[in-house]
């Protein structure tokens, strides 16, 4: 007996939620990653706590999955900051918008 | 309340309060380790919950090998905040709202979903067995996920690659 | 099918190759010779030649014609409207054609000497070409939409000719003022022939008079009126003279051809053309007779001042043509068909003698010319004063003739007025002819000694001759000629002629005095050479200004044109056309930079809707609202 199974989700929720402010609010694409990471790692902690519930090992199958795909999105997406950073010597989206608008 | 329903709720109480103090850091440095820390609580719920292997990989990857990308990139591009707010009201104000309201949907379904009550049993699941469910179960699945982390190792080394001299691109390259 | 109707039809086959001739030599130079000026000048002759036999043997063919021949094919046919194409051969039309036909190979050869080595000398026959067709297919067209096109063509061929030296620029100049006052009247010449489809659906001028007899005398003056517009513009007449001596920027030979033999003759011959349908409404009559006497006068008296030898026979074309128009606005259509025969020899003779002088000396001043010696040279002199004296109305020369039976139509009115103002026509006529002889031949202030010979270049001398032995011998072939033309008499007023002795003799006494005077004032040794108008500047310089008609048309250009019309479309489209459509293309571009803000970047705001819609879903679902 450990948690009811609405407290994890409620936890879940809550990474989730402050992941998300994270990719909205932050003007900052470098945060937005981690953002976008941090609701990758809620939805983890759900699985993971599903399965416990459901005592099946399909739910850390799906999580090992999301670590895969977390680790290819921050290296694409690093690398693409960079390049951005690279042509407008900014990490703004909002800016790297527009100079990219430009260049066009 | 057990002791595990204890460690439980420290652990959330470490995640949220790391994960809320990453966000808010204006210090992309600073954001980061809070965000290790995050991790780490992460790892260990779930540890907790069952899962040595997948806390074992939440540790090496996340913990490991991204945050210390992310710090990798973080000092490389010496990015300095522009502006003295780490939020702007114009943007933050919606996403709070939106956050609030998504949270309260979350927490009125975790708590409306019959079955959300139950309380749920401690179990492990071995590395031997989940490594013999996983192969057995989704054996190409991981073949495709190795693809695609070498096609995403591809794709980040070209979109890194310094562009050569004369081409468009080049002059507004801020060489590192 | 064809060969056999053209082989039945020996007229038609004829009247073909007449017309069509000059237009195969027109569009084979400009296309393939235009870089071999011999050759080209050979093929243009040539056909027109050709196209001269052909009209000639039309001519001798129909000595007397009862029945004019119309061949017509099917063209134009809507509704009750029909309108045929084809040819129209009556005496008028024949005698029209073979005038053409005639003054253009004498022009056209005569231009072989005048032109020679003129860069544009291909390119000069081909336009000469192009008229010829033109204006041979408007004399025998068989109604008016078709007379009209060609009509047209003949004014576009006139355009080309004055600006033919398109790099002087008061030759295009006049070039585009000619064509855009022709145009002027051409406008209510369309206006008219719309006027006559409407109410009557037909417009062969055969039956034109008696087509129209359903229409309201009213409405009939009014078209007669709007189709005398473009006689107007086509033959100089008042208010729309102004282009002529301008248009004497072209070649001479083209003034000798279309500036006041065969094209500004036009207007006169659709006057013929159409006789019987203008003499249904008196009015008009009158409004005609009153033009043409305004326009004589008028031009006569700009005539008297002018020392620009081209510009002097200009005024003196115009002054010709209201003439002929007195004549057939006084109902007499011999005299004025006449007159054009006559007038169309002794005027190309004018032109073309004066365009060996200017061609030789160089300029176009009559004293200059005087004094550089032109009466040595003595076939284009005696040519000059022959036209000039059929020009006056001397007997026996053609003129006389001609001149005398218009006057004696005129003294067939009522109205006394008409024949005191022909009589001073013929005087001043003959005043400002011969003030022109008499300068050329004692110039003032002597000649110059020095002279180069003069060398005779018979392909423009030839021409001369002719020119000269037809002013003298047209006039003894007037009674031939009535016969010729009377024979068509279908309908249409016949001259009321009136032999009268005394109108003889006022007719021979108005130009002898004429040339008297200019022998006082010009001819004598000790005269000082000055006309009796010079001696009152005010009236000298109110004739040489062309009693300011070209200021007014200029100043009225300026305010009502510039100022006011086109000041007000120009507005127009820049205030509402414009600034309609660069609002709605700011409008649109203003709207797309709006829109493209959304679709590039402002990634957050996207996410935003992103999230705010999966949520918007989730509750819809979730809660079971659907």
């Amino acid at each position: 007996m450990i948690v009811p199974f609405s407290h994890v989700m409620i936890l879940s929720g809550v990474v989730f939620v402050i992941g998300m402010f994270a990719l909205l609010a932050r003007r900052n694409l470098i945060m937005m990653l981690l953002g976008v990471e941090i609701m990758l790692n809620a939805a983890a902690i759900a699985f993971v706590g599903a399965a416990l519930r459901w005592q099946d090992m399909e739910g850390h199958s799906i999580v090992l999955f999301i670590i895969a795909v977390a680790a290819t999105e921050v290296s694409i997406g690093l690398a693409m900051i960079v390049r951005a950073h690279r042509r407008t010597g900014s990490v703004d989206p909002e800016i790297i918008s527009l100079e990219s608008k430009k260049e066009e | 309340m057990s002791l595990f329903s204890v460690i439980f709720y420290i652990f959330a109480a470490v995640i949220v309060i790391s994960t809320a103090m990453a966000v808010t850091r204006k210090n992309l440095v600073h954001a980061v380790i809070y965000l290790i820390v995050s991790f780490f609580g992460s790892a260990g719920l779930f540890y907790l919950l069952g899962a040595p292997l997948l806390a074992a990989l939440e540790i090496i990857i996340y913990a490991g090998a991204i945050m210390i990308l992310f710090l990798f990139i973080v000092m490389m591009l010496k990015v300095e905040e522009t502006g003295n707010r780490v939020f702007a009201a114009k943007q933050w104000i919606p996403a709070a709202v939106l956050s609030v309201v998504v949270f309260a949907l979350m927490a009125y379904l975790s708590f409306a979903v019959p079955g959300g009550q139950t309380q749920m049993r401690a179990a492990v699941a071995e590395p031997a067995a989940f490594g013999t469910y996983l192969f057995q179960h989704h054996w190409l699945s991981i073949e495709i996920v190795s693809l695609l982390l070498l096609v995403a190792a591809i794709g980040a080394l070209y979109l890194g690659r310094h562009r050569e001299k004369g081409q468009p691109e080049g002059e507004r390259e801020a060489r590192p | 099918m064809m060969f056999d109707i053209l082989a039945q039809n020996p007229n038609l086959a004829v009247i073909l190759a007449a017309t069509l001739l000059p237009l195969a030599a027109f569009v084979v130079v400009l296309l393939f010779t235009r870089s071999r000026p011999k050759l080209s000048a050979g093929l243009s002759i040539g056909a027109m030649g050709g196209s001269l036999l052909c009209a000639l043997f039309l001519l001798i063919r129909h000595p007397s014609m009862d029945v004019p021949l119309q061949y017509a094919g099917r063209w134009l046919i809507s509704g009750k409207i029909n309108i045929p194409v084809g040819f129209l051969l009556d005496p008028v039309s024949i005698l029209m054609l073979f005038i053409v036909a005639a003054i253009s190979f004498l022009v056209q050869v005569y231009s072989l000497g005048y032109m020679a080595g003129d860069p544009g000398f291909s390119r000069y026959f081909a336009f000469l070409s192009l008229f010829g067709w033109a204006m041979e297919s408007l004399a025998v067209s068989p109604n008016l939409l078709q007379l009209y096109i060609f009509w047209e063509i003949v004014g576009l061929s006139s355009y080309l000719l004055i600006g033919f030296w398109y790099q002087k620029f008061s030759a295009s100049q006049a070039g585009k003022k000619a064509f855009v006052m022709t145009r002027l009247g051409d406008i209510g010449f369309f206006l008219g022939i719309l006027l006559l489809l409407f109410h009557t659906g037909r417009l062969d001028i055969a039956t034109l008079a008696a087509a129209s007899t359903g229409m309201s005398p009213s409405m009939t003056t009014l078209a007669i009126l709007l189709i005398f517009g473009g006689i107007i513009g086509k033959s100089a007449q008042f208010p729309l003279m102004t282009w002529l001596p301008d248009a004497m920027e072209g070649p001479t030979p083209v003034s000798a051809l279309l500036h006041s033999a065969t094209m500004v003759a036009a207007g006169v011959f659709l006057f013929v053309r159409i006789f019987p349908f203008f003499s249904t409404s008196q009015s008009a009559m009158t409004v005609c007779l009153a033009v043409g006497t305004v326009s004589m006068l008028l031009s006569a008296t700009m005539a008297m001042v002018s020392r620009d030898i081209k510009q002097v026979w200009a005024f003196s074309s115009i002054s010709q043509l209201g003439f002929m128009i007195m004549g057939l606005g006084a109902g007499s259509r011999f005299a004025g068909m006449f007159h054009l025969t006559t007038h169309a020899g002794f005027k190309a003779l004018l032109f073309l003698c004066s365009g060996v002088f200017i061609h030789h000396f160089g300029t176009n001043d009559i004293e200059t010319l005087g004094r550089s010696g032109c009466r040595r040279q003595v076939i284009p002199m005696v040519c000059l004063v022959i036209a000039a004296a059929a020009l006056s109305g001397v007997p026996p020369f053609s003129g006389f003739f001609s001149k005398e039976s218009i006057l004696s139509a005129l003294a067939g009115l009522e109205n006394p007025f008409w024949l005191v103002a022909g009589f001073l026509g013929a005087f001043l006529t003959a005043y400002y002819a011969f003030r022109l002889v008499f300068l050329l031949l004692f110039p003032p202030g002597g000649m110059d000694s020095n002279h180069e010979p003069a060398h005779r270049n018979w392909a423009m001398a030839a021409p001369l001759l002719i020119l000269a032995f037809v002013s003298v011998v047209l006039g003894f072939f007037g009674k031939d000629l009535m016969q010729f033309l009377g024979s068509s008499g279908a309908g249409g007023a016949l001259h009321k002629e009136a032999h009268r002795a005394w109108l003889t003799v006022i007719a021979l006494a108005m130009p002898a005095s004429g040339i008297v005077l200019a022998w006082f004032e010009f001819g004598r040794k000790s005269s000082d050479r000055k006309g009796f108008v010079e001696r009152i500047p005010s009236l000298a310089d109110f004739f040489s200004q062309r009693w300011y008609l070209d200021k007014f048309y200029a100043a009225l250009v300026r305010r009502v044109v510039d100022g006011g019309l086109s000041a007000l479309c120009a507005g127009n489209d820049r205030k509402v056309i414009d600034e309609s459509i660069d609002t709605f293309s700011r409008s649109v571009i203003g709207a797309g930079r709006r829109v493209s803000m959304w679709h590039v970047g402002r990634l957050q705001q996207k996410l935003f809707v992103m999230f705010a819609v999966v949520m918007a879903l989730v509750i819809y679902f979730g809660f079971n609202f659907g």
